[in-house]
């Protein structure tokens, strides 16, 4: 990280290439120990389940074991950032937010956590002149979500998860009924 | 019955206003996904996949198929109007259509696009009309092994071919090969790769890795390069469109070139990206304005666009008569069409009559159908992209996330969606091709299946790959396909040398 080519550079991509490889190695490494588990020979019906498998496991570390060595001989020109301070700032700004949203619909379910998600994405847009009213906030982050339940639920009768909150407001109906 | 009954036929079909108003639908929701940024044709049509379990077959691909149509031409809008290109097989229609747009022709830009890409898509219709029975005729005769030849050839072609690093296609392909294997295995019925936990046993769905890497992953792109849409205004007249037809004629050549370049390139698994940039590249060489190439002049908008979506329809020949599809949006269809229960493959054209012939139908009427429907919102798409992208994100993530979560009803495939996700940015900027991954995926079950079917065959030898002329000269095309990096630099090593050598002789 320290003679990356840009001051505000964060990583030189030769890490994350580096980073990169391992994972794929790893997944490699799973399929070829899940594979054996499942037998990787010749049975009593021919080729055993594992077999097909183990060798796109083995193919798959081969060929990320390759793609470190080639980093390693391309180490100077590889020494490039792979990603700004500033810029990852904003990924990061995008990405934690969608894995709240993912981590918290279980408990929510989905339509809460849009609303609130899509709301809270335009409330923090400071950049533009002037921020979105409170009116305009409601109403895009209420709309999405009521469309998609009219959408998939209603006309293409695909249950969305509502939570334990859609489950209550279920039973309020019925008890209301 | 010959290619024309049959057509005939497919067109009574689906000349019916429920189908019409599918294929507008469709249209409409294709140019959406590829007006929209991290929204493309492949992860549009796995978006609408679950809500096609309820439609017939043939509803259901007039409705993706369109959706695909609708995303090429949208794919041109933003090219043209914002320089920023809606989908990779447009980036070439940027070069020159940006600059045309700039000088206050967006209008006749747009045009040229959306009429050359037409015939385009015509004439990979007529291939597919003319070509599929007889290609599907002679795929009867297949049996495993040649099937499993075919597949090495298609994924070969991918390594060799591509224009990323070879080693790294090879890890996104094997990636996806073991991502179809997890899950039940469909010989023995054991669980594999699941290590015991119950989320796995379904397996990893392909769509929900379409979504991650094509969605979430392009969203991150964009938001890190700071995207801002700064576009041109456009409003087509039909004076404009009469004007700009008038021309077309002038550039014959360069159509019937393009034409060739896009079927042949959608037809092997080379896809539309490279066919565009391929024909962008002819036509640029061969042309007599050549220097006015990437300041605004027309034929370099027409070359790609029409080489684009040549390249789009004729993908579906081999995924329809092989099982082989030639893009990654051709991939996840095909993966529909196995959802819906059927078998894409040679068998398809004698069991599934109507709907072959229904889709082949479809393509026609639906390309013409994408033209007026493209001519006429324009403005409104264009409108579109004027929206803040601090509203449309959140908007998309929350239509990715459904989507994903809709695939199996389960919050397990939202997290998937989520790894993928960063998977795919982190692809796409080490040069890592996502197209593979997702062929493979959607392919590994069908390849695994006719190998282990050979080995079968040939109790464990290898050499049932040469055991006769048609399998024999099909693998050994795959395996030099897939040293064709190697070949080549062999090939100009020994020209370098011998040229080398012939300047010694020479001086002496």
């Amino acid at each position: 990280m320290s003679n990356s080519s840009r001051p505000h550079a964060l990583i030189s991509t030769r890490w994350v290439e580096l980073g990169l490889g391992v994972f794929t190695l790893l997944i490699g490494a799973v399929v070829m120990f899940g594979s054996v588990e499942q037998g990787i020979g010749w049975g009593d019906a021919g080729p055993e389940p594992g077999y097909f498998p183990f060798y796109i496991g083995l193919l798959l570390a081969a060929a990320s074991l390759a793609n470190g060595v080639l980093t390693v001989l391309r180490w100077k020109p590889l020494s490039v950032s792979f990603v700004s301070r500033g810029e990852f700032r904003q990924v990061l700004s995008v990405f934690i937010p969608v894995a709240l949203l993912v981590f918290a619909m279980p408990f929510t379910g989905i339509y809460l956590a849009s609303a609130v998600f899509i709301a809270w994405f335009m409330w923090r847009d400071k950049v533009r002149a002037k921020p979105y009213g409170l009116m305009m906030i409601a109403s895009v982050a209420i709309g999405a979500v009521l469309a998609s339940y009219l959408i998939f639920d209603l006309w293409f009768k695909v249950p969305l998860d509502a939570g334990p909150l859609g489950d209550l407001a279920n039973a309020a109906w019925r008890r209301f009924k | 019955m010959t290619e024309f009954d049959s057509l005939l036929q497919g067109m009574n079909l689906i000349l019916t206003p429920g189908h019409i108003g599918l294929m507008v639908i469709g249209v409409l929701l294709g140019i959406l996904v590829g007006v929209l940024p991290g929204l493309g044709a492949p992860n549009g049509v796995a978006l609408l996949l679950p809500i096609t379990f309820t439609m017939s077959p043939v509803s259901a691909i007039i409705l993706l198929s369109c959706m695909y149509w609708g995303a090429l031409f949208g794919g041109s809008i933003t090219s043209i109007l914002f320089n920023i290109p809606g989908e990779p097989s447009s980036v070439a229609t940027t070069f020159d259509g940006y600059p045309m747009a700039r000088d206050g022709r967006a209008a006749e830009a747009l045009t040229a696009a959306f009429s050359s890409a037409l015939i385009g898509a015509l004439a990979g219709v007529l291939l597919l009309t003319f070509l599929s029975t007889r290609i599907a005729q002679f795929a009867m005769t297949f049996s495993s092994p040649e099937f499993f030849a075919v597949y090495l050839l298609a994924f070969c072609t991918f390594i060799g071919m591509s224009k990323n690093p070879p080693l790294k296609t090879v890890v996104a392909m094997m990636i996806g090969f073991a991502m179809a294997a997890v899950g039940m295995d469909t010989v023995s019925g054991n669980l594999r790769l699941t290590f015991d936990q119950p989320s796995l046993m379904t397996g990893i769905s392909f769509e929900v890795a379409v979504i991650g890497l094509f969605g979430i992953g392009e969203i991150l792109c964009t938001v890190e390069e700071g995207l801002v849409f700064r576009g041109e205004h456009a409003r087509i007249t039909p004076m404009v469109i009469l004007r700009t037809w008038a021309k077309l004629p002038r550039y014959w050549v360069t159509i019937v070139r393009s034409t060739i370049v896009g079927c042949w390139m959608g037809v092997t698994p080379g896809g539309p990206t490279a066919a565009s940039f391929m024909s962008y590249s002819i036509a640029r060489r061969f042309s007599k304005n050549r220097d006015n190439f990437g300041k605004g002049e027309i034929e370099g908008v027409i070359a790609p666009e029409t080489a684009d979506h040549a390249a789009g329809t004729s993908a579906l020949l081999p995924m329809l008569t092989l099982g082989i599809p030639g893009s990654a949006t051709a991939a996840v269809m095909l993966g529909g069409l196995m959802v819906w229960g059927l078998h894409p493959g040679p068998t398809l054209f004698a069991e599934q009559h109507d709907f072959v012939w229904g889709l082949i139908a479809s393509m026609y009427l639906g390309n013409v159908v994408s033209l007026l429907v493209v001519l006429a919102t324009v403005p409104l798409f264009a409108s579109i992209l004027r929206i803040p992208f601090s509203i449309i994100a959140p908007i998309i993530i929350m239509i990715c996330a459904i989507g994903a979560y809709s695939v199996h009803n389960t919050m397990f495939d939202v997290f998937l969606m989520l790894g993928f996700g960063a998977l795919g940015y982190l692809f796409k900027k080490l040069g890592y091709p996502i197209a593979p991954l997702v062929l493979a995926a959607v392919l590994g079950d069908k390849a695994e299946d006719a190998f282990r079917q050979s080995m079968l065959f040939s109790d464990g030898q290898l050499g049932i790959f040469w055991s006769n002329p048609l399998v024999g000269s099909l693998t050994t095309a795959a395996l030099l396909m897939l040293f064709w990096p190697l070949i080549g630099r062999g090939f100009s090593a020994i020209r370098g040398w011998g040229n080398r050598h012939s300047i010694k002789a020479k001086a002496l």
